[in-house]
């Protein structure tokens, strides 16, 4: 896969003190987090440690209770919504659609902060998406309603319109568990892409390993806390990896990524 | 136009010139039939007289009354409150994600109910006019008003609390409306009027009462078409619009003012009229997709095309008795509703 144009520079994404509480529970609390432009970072962490509450928070999608979310140095929470949709980009992970749009007509959504709000989408914002729908592969689906996609192609279409923003920062919760290996490697190769031409991407990843190859700094989640970030090397290691996941984890000789062989502890 | 269930889709603007030529058609029918028979060159002529500037030829004042006075405004009051029912019925079915919402979901048809109720019971609507309209529109943001304020906490209003809370003060209202109604059974004249005014129908409407839905409708429809984005991002979730940029707390407050505004001045000149801001939606969503650009436009227009042909039945089925407005939509509507209910069957769950 090829990516369009070139995006400007990313701009930093922090998170000073994070915290969130409902119902009582602190679903995540005192996490302070740096995404450098270009950089490919991937959340990783058991079940409800928190990672995509992590996501929620930086895209905005959610307030914190504590805490804040700079973006450039600016506090996103008092940026308009339009003007930081255009910089950073969130796909929540996959929920079947119920609502009969057009593969076109969903990831045109993506062009909501760019639309006039009397004109709608321009001739520019069609061309946009259909180097959009090119990326990601998904171009001879778009005027298939989304409602009879097999999990893969709406992982794709996903994609499609979280790059249709033309954001800078893209989030990614879970991005490839609907697809099968083959894609499943095409979309981290995307994202990888996105990143060397200057976007960042946060990846929430399940797969320890796939997060050692292809992210440039791995951030460990456990129980809404933030236990450990920096690059793969220098985090995974098979003392954290037996706390946070309960595993016993063998290194693989061979590899120039930390990767692991995952055997459940006695 | 063929039937669009198997995932065909009509084009937009042939659907929108079959139904201007659908609406015409029945409101030219409208204008020359009737009660009293009329000779058709009699009431072009009237039309003329008019519509078109210049002199045109004599005509009897009591043609130029029946046609003018009785049937022009009659249709035209008919193809509004259409119109705004169905196009609060799109908003509500977008915005609550849930295909069979109606316009009146939050409680504001049963609250301009109670307006108007009210107004008639206690007299008010005798000693001036304007009276029940006035306080049904009032009963329709009031309604709202409540029912938003029950379900909104630290300014966040999560939609499936407003729709518990305007399920439940629909059912209170109800309750009110039966007790104000019971209340002025010995009143026989303003109980009379109260049960007409509840089976809905726009007879003997005047150029008065379409002066009533005109502000209504104007300023529904003005929020509702700068909304309209809004409301496809929000079928995506209230996250995912959010993080592509919808203001979702004020997308939210504008559609539901903006389908208590229409609501309340449909209700307030016609009535209950049953049924329209269901199936009028839901059939244009399956025609022309879920885009509301597309989908608002063209439900207002299918409402008043449906209104309009559904009181010329109202009117000729059983003449030279009228039969309620409202009983003719909903014995088109009810049956439909439940073709779409068996069909749609995972769809009908309330929230999701």
């Amino acid at each position: 896969m090829t990516t369009a144009a070139a995006v400007p520079a990313a701009p930093r994404l922090e998170l000073e003190g994070g915290g969130v509480e409902r119902r009582g529970r602190w679903l995540l609390r005192g996490v302070d987090l740096v995404i450098e432009p270009a950089t490919l970072i991937s959340v990783v962490g058991p079940n409800g440690a928190g990672k995509s509450t992590l996501l929620r928070l930086l895209s905005g999608a959610w307030r914190l209770t504590e805490g804040r979310v700079l973006l450039g140095g600016f506090d996103l929470a008092a940026l308009p919504r339009r003007q930081a949709a255009r910089r950073v980009a969130y796909v929540p992970q996959t929920v079947r659609p119920t609502f009969e749009f057009t593969v076109r007509e969903f990831v045109t959504l993506g062009r909501y902060p760019h639309e006039s709000r009397l004109f709608g989408t321009r001739s520019a914002d069609r061309g946009w998406i259909d180097r959009c729908l090119d990326d990601t592969d998904v171009l001879a689906l778009a005027e298939r309603r989304v409602t009879t996609l097999s999990g893969g192609e709406l992982q794709r279409v996903l994609m499609a319109r979280c790059l249709a923003t033309e954001a800078e920062v893209l989030l990614l919760d879970e991005p490839t568990s609907n697809l099968d290996l083959a894609h499943g490697l095409d979309l981290l190769g995307l994202a990888r892409n996105l990143v060397d031409e200057g976007r960042s991407v946060v990846l929430v990843l399940h797969d320890l390993n796939a997060a050692a190859r292809f992210a440039d700094r791995v951030a460990v989640l456990d129980a809404g806390a933030l236990v450990a970030e920096g690059p793969p090397a220098d985090v995974l290691d098979p003392d954290l990896l037996r706390r946070v996941f309960s595993v016993r984890a063998v290194p693989l000789a061979g590899s120039a990524a930390p990767v692991f062989d995952f055997e459940p502890l006695p | 136009m063929r039937v669009a269930f198997g995932g065909y889709r009509a084009g937009f603007w042939w659907y929108m010139g079959a139904g201007l030529a659908l609406l015409l058609a029945f409101a030219g029918i409208g204008l020359f039939r009737g009660a009293v028979p009329l000779e058709g060159s009699d009431v072009l002529i009237v039309l003329a007289r008019h519509l078109l500037p210049g002199e045109h030829g004599p005509v009897d004042p009591r043609v130029d009354a029946i046609v003018w006075a009785l049937r022009a405004p009659r249709v035209v009051v008919a193809a509004m409150v259409g119109g705004c029912l169905a196009l609060a019925g799109a908003q509500m079915q977008g915005l609550f994600r849930n295909p069979l919402a109606s316009p009146g979901i939050v409680g504001t048809s049963t609250g301009a109910a109670t307006g108007a109720v009210f107004a008639l019971t206690f007299g008010l609507a005798g000693g001036f006019l304007l009276a029940a309209p006035l306080f049904a529109v009032g009963g329709a943001l009031l309604s709202l008003l409540i029912v938003t304020r029950i379900a909104t906490r630290d300014g966040y209003t999560p939609v499936t609390t407003l729709l518990l809370a305007g399920v439940a003060l629909n059912a209170l209202l109800a309750a009110v409306n039966s007790w104000l109604i019971a209340r002025s059974w010995e009143q026989y004249e303003a109980a009379r009027r109260i049960a007409y005014w509840m089976m809905g129908g726009v007879t003997d409407r005047g150029w008065v009462h379409a002066g009533m839905i005109l502000p209504g409708m104007v300023i529904g429809c003005a929020i509702a078409v700068w909304f309209a984005r809004d409301l496809d991002l929000l079928l995506e979730g209230e996250e995912v619009a959010a993080s592509l940029g919808v203001d979702i707390e004020r997308a939210k407050r504008a559609v539901l003012w903006s389908a208590a505004i229409l609501t309340g001045s449909a209700v307030a000149v016609s009535g209950v009229v049953g049924f329209v801001g269901l199936v009028v939606p839901h059939l244009v969503r399956l025609l022309l997709g879920p885009v509301h650009r597309r989908l608002l436009p063209a439900a207002f227009l299918t409402g008043a095309w449906f209104v309009v042909g559904a009181d010329l039945l109202a009117r000729t089925v059983a003449a030279p008795q009228e039969v309620f407005l409202g009983v003719v939509t909903a014995f088109v509507g009810a049956p439909f509703f439940l073709f779409l209910l068996v069909r749609h069957e995972g769809e009908v769950a309330v929230s999701r």
